[in-house]
């Protein structure tokens, strides 16, 4: 074994070993982003912009599957991100477990926020506030995994989607959705090929 | 030897084997402080236990390399971890190579 040889297989051998530990980013942002592109587009063609209704779906068909959605989207990438860090214990898997509690917590105390000013509040800017809301917070921790994983993708995917919830919420209701759905979701889908492709 | 000549570093033998190199590169991919499972090792390396066993014995016997029995519920696993001392090692190791590739580079 020569020396650039050696280098070699030591390159080979990290490469390895990293995709073995790593949850594949297609597995672990497809979900989500076809989560928004369909949840956030119903709730767009549902309530669109300035009140219209494109397609006449029943009223609680936009809710109800992006509801569904996220919950399906959450258990498959827990499941798939337990069974990547499954066999590794130390600081990495705590930073993991802590990193999944710290969303919990923030979409716990979101809802509960959300839920008391909903009693109060126009209907037509309750989409509004539930979407903008949660996009912030998932775009704020997206950003805050980039920077404990060291991971560029997610920070920019965060970044990204922090962005495009800007706008959409100064657009207004409807409009927010479509941004969300389009811009979020396709944000989600493209982090994934991209992490992906790095990865192999 | 003439006085000319550039000193060639030695490269460490424990790690200088091709099947101790894969598996002190594979455990170096760890963070510091992260254990591995035995099983879940010999998987990525796609060595069979008895060789895995026989170079981490190795690699123990050097400091290199920590092999923790513990338990997971009720059953029983074996964790392991390149020590800090198998992490200089390997960095070492590393730098060595490289300053053979290219003598004229100082290792940093």
């Amino acid at each position: 074994m020569d020396p650039s040889e050696a280098l070699d297989l030591i390159r080979q051998e990290r490469a390895n070993t990293g995709r073995a530990l790593t949850p594949d980013p297609r597995l672990m942002y497809w979900p989500w982003g076809l989560t928004w592109l369909i949840g956030f587009g119903l709730s767009f063609l549902r309530y669109g912009p300035d009140g219209r209704t494109l397609v006449a779906l029943p009223e609680w068909v936009p809710l109800f599957g992006l509801t569904a959605l996220m919950i399906a989207a959450g258990l498959f990438t827990g499941l798939v991100g337990a069974r990547s860090g499954r066999s590794v214990s130390g600081p990495t898997s705590r930073q993991g477990i802590w990193y999944g509690i710290a969303w919990s917590a923030g979409f716990t105390g979101l809802a509960v926020v959300f839920g008391r000013i909903s009693e109060v509040l126009p209907e037509h800017l309750m989409g509004l506030l539930w979407g903008g809301g949660m996009v912030a917070l998932v775009g704020a921790l997206y950003m805050a995994g980039g920077a404990i994983w060291n991971e560029r993708t997610m920070f920019t995917l965060g970044a990204w989607i922090s962005a495009v919830n800007v706008v959409g919420v100064l657009l207004g209701p409807g409009w927010h959705a479509l941004v969300a759905a389009l811009a979020g979701g396709g944000g989600m889908l493209a982090a994934g090929l991209i992490g992906w492709m790095r990865l192999r | 030897m003439t006085i000319d000549e550039p000193t060639l570093p030695d490269l460490d033998p424990v790690i200088h084997a091709q099947a101790r190199l894969r598996v002190v590169a594979a455990l170096s991919q760890l963070n510091g402080g992260d254990r591995i499972a035995f099983p879940r090792l010999q998987e990525i390396l796609r060595m069979t236990p008895g060789n895995l066993s026989v170079h981490l014995r190795k690699l123990e016997e050097a400091g290199y390399v920590e092999v923790t029995k513990t338990h997971r519920g009720r059953t029983p696993a074996t964790l392991v971890q390149l020590t800090r001392r198998g992490r200089f090692a390997f960095e070492e190791y590393v730098a060595a190579l490289r300053t053979l590739i290219d003598p004229g580079e100082e290792p940093s």
